[in-house]
């Protein structure tokens, strides 16, 4: 296993010891493997999906059988939805145990089915060695994903005869060229174009064929929550991202559009809303590798089943000739024009205190280089709102699944992969108790990650949520949590608590200048409010933007 | 069954795998998971392994998409459409082979009871044809036409 591992260039593990998986720990100081003892399972997939966003390699996870196992689960369904290629490996009980509720025996294949790319359990061996390769390409390749391998104990132990390597499946067909050509042709004609990149742009490496795209066609650039950083924020091209909570304009730009060029993306409901109102007016170019994707949720006028960086290429090739006329010289007025309300409150709101101040002093102290991470809810929105990403890759969410949790594990493995570089987590003060006990991790590895706590004092997405839909009837979203400065002392860490708009920028400066991870503990407004907000299910058009609208 | 018949078509998909219950159970869990409109499941299984007969009750453009989503299954070896066709066992008096004949299906007499094979509107056709001179009839399928010999159910 552990050869296996090293032929696969993995560096680092992130995993949790027990029984069943026993041998394999027994083994693994004999090799240069660097194992990360994170406090608990789940925060080992997380690590591991981290670190897999960060660098785009395979992140391995480790556990033992039964509840170490069934830890893992949130973290591989978190990583199925993102498309993160994970490799998970648990100890099973020994075969001749299998069957018969043996003590920490459980189906953890059968768990797993519905949120894993494949699984195996290996019950011979000397399919041991190649199992782990397969695992680790099927992870890779195509649609990335989680692959689990449930490894019984006496296979750990057995003496396995590597008998080599093999591929079983043939790699991918070539892009298909009728379908590029075609795209190509309609974004050359379109009036009001919009390209709508996703997190497959990044999987796939093709942030730069996206920008050479965008300039050579002139055509602004939408992104999923997941797409952000795969275009550079401060591009002129660049709008911002739609969605639930997505900018107001940009919803409005895609009502408006006559066609979308949506690479690399899957129109999640979080995006479309009420599908059948989406766009309607607009033709749809829809790249993505998984071809079960074409269709799924929007009618596509061309579908092409490929690779983002390669269709761009193609297509790239294609526009060769593109005009040098007016372009999308009107439709690029007619945005910035309904940018522009947007623009002043974001300047008006900068002096107050708030969630946009606090994110304005973090992206003025961590500079360009900072690689974001951050947890799910309304800090999570306020976030890719209003931070400005230049760096490809830089800004880490769980988007699909919505994992509260996934943050501070996650910025462990981004931490990993970048020791030098600023790292910063932003997170709720819900979410950032779900795995709080990272902190020993951190502080055993003396990461660098600094923890930026939005602290309103609820669960503040469902507080919203109850408060338009609910008729303000908080029911159990209110939530205490500890004094972080004591509890980071406890810890052998830094912290401190703001809760007025003079002391942000010091605090935020001071956080990072000290050596390790610190704690900020920003108290915000209770009731503050993510805007723009579209009721699930329904249209740009029953768009909330703010209080009282 | 789909909570609800779409009544549009039904369109059948061969899928071949290996892997045993372990990859059935995935095939499975896929099928429900992406709630897929099965209408029908029949497996089986031959010298190249298993082999799954799934009918979905729903547009030929959505059936393609899920066979994609079924092919790329590492236990898949290989998943397409394939003909459906239906069989109905009927006992009747009146000239079945005409009919027969008439509306394009195959039929043969085995024990005193007729055999009617083809696709779905041919035989809703046929036995349209033999109106009130029917005796018995009982209509299996639909169901995925056999390309090879099926060695066993399951």
């Amino acid at each position: 296993m552990c050869e296996a591992l090293l032929d696969e260039g993995v560096e680092y593990l992130f995993g949790y010891p027990g029984g069943a998986i026993m041998p394999f720990y027994d083994a693994l100081p004999d090799y240069p493997l660097k194992h990360v003892l994170t406090r608990h399972e789940q925060a080992a997939a997380h690590a591991a999906d981290g670190y897999a966003r960060a660098t785009g390699q395979v992140g391995v996870c480790v556990a033992t059988s039964g509840p170490g196992a069934t830890n893992l689960v949130t973290g591989l369904a978190t990583a199925q939805m993102d498309s993160v290629p994970l490799v998970a490996i648990t100890g099973q009980v020994g075969r001749p145990a299998l069957g018969k509720d043996s003590f920490q025996e459980t189906n953890v294949m059968g768990m797993t089915l519905p949120f894993t790319k494949h699984s195996f359990l290996v019950e011979d061996p000397d399919e041991l060695y190649p199992t782990m390769r397969r695992a680790f390409e099927i992870a890779r390749t195509g649609r990335p994903g989680p692959v689990l391998i449930d490894v019984p104990k006496d296979v750990q132990f057995a003496a396995c005869n590597d008998n080599g390597y093999r591929r079983l499946k043939e790699a991918q067909p070539p892009v298909e060229s009728p379908g590029l050509e075609r795209a190509a042709m309609l974004l050359r004609n379109a009036k009001r174009p919009l390209i709508l990149a996703g997190h497959g742009v990044t999987l796939g490496g093709a942030e730069m064929e996206l920008r050479l795209l965008a300039e050579r066609t002139g055509i602004p650039v939408v992104t999923t929550l997941l797409g952000i950083s795969a275009f550079p924020d401060d591009h002129p091209l660049y709008l911002g991202w739609p969605g639930m909570h997505g900018q107001a304009s940009v919803n409005r730009a895609i009502d408006r559009s006559d066609l979308l060029f949506a690479v690399g993306m899957r129109f999640d409901d979080r995006i479309t809303g009420a599908a059948h109102k989406f766009a309607k007016d607009a033709k749809v170019i829809h790249i993505d590798i998984d071809p079960s994707e074409l269709g799924k949720v929007i009618k596509p006028t061309v579908g092409i089943a490929a690779d983002a960086k390669a269709a761009m290429r193609t297509i790239l090739g294609h526009l060769d000739d593109a005009s040098e006329g007016d372009g999308c010289e009107r439709w690029l007025k007619e945005l910035a024009k309904s940018q522009e309300p947007e623009r002043r409150r974001k300047e008006s709101a900068r002096d107050e205190y708030g969630p946009i101040q606090v994110m304005e002093a973090i992206k003025g102290a961590a500079g360009p280089g900072l690689r974001l991470v951050t947890d799910v809810g309304q800090h999570q929105m306020w976030a890719a709102q209003f931070f400005e990403f230049t760096k490809p890759n830089s800004h880490i969410t769980s988007g699909g699944l919505g994992t509260m949790g996934f943050a501070l594990p996650a910025a462990m493995g981004v931490a990993f992969a970048y020791p030098e570089e600023p790292v910063w987590v932003i997170a709720g003060d819900g979410g950032i108790q779900m795995n709080i006990q990272e902190l020993a991790t951190i502080r055993e590895f003396g990461l660098n990650i600094k923890i930026a706590v939005l602290n309103n004092g609820y669960l503040g997405m469902v507080r919203q949520w109850q408060q338009f839909f609910h008729n303000r009837r908080y029911s159990e979203t209110p939530i205490t949590g500890p004094d972080y400065e004591q509890l980071t002392a406890a810890y052998g860490l830094a912290g401190r608590t703001v809760r007025e708009g003079d002391d942000v920028g010091e605090a935020v400066r001071w956080a990072q200048e000290q050596e390790g991870c610190t704690i900020l503990d920003f108290h915000i407004d209770p009731e503050a409010n993510v805007y723009p907000m579209i009721p699930s299910g329904m249209s740009v058009n029953e768009m909330i933007e703010e209080d009282g609208a | 069954m789909p909570d609800t018949a779409t009544g549009v078509a039904l369109n059948t998909v061969e899928v071949r795998f290996t892997g045993g219950m372990l990859a059935l159970n995935r095939l499975l869990m896929t099928l429900q998971n992406k709630r897929m409109p099965v209408a029908g499941f029949t497996l089986g299984r031959d010298g190249e392994g298993m082999r799954a007969t799934i009918l979905l009750d729903c547009p030929t453009e959505s059936a393609l998409r899920y066979t994609a989503l079924i092919s790329a299954l590492e236990d898949v070896s290989e998943a397409g459409p394939a003909q459906t066709i239906e069989v109905a066992l009927l006992e009747t008096a009146a000239d079945w082979r005409a009919a027969a004949e008439r509306t394009g299906i195959e039929a043969h007499e085995n024990d005193g009871m007729v055999v009617a094979t083809g696709g779905p509107e041919k035989v809703d056709g046929f036995l349209a044809a033999l109106g009130e001179n029917i005796e018995d009839v009982v209509r299996l399928g639909p169901i995925a036409r056999p390309e090879g010999e099926i060695r066993g159910g399951v």
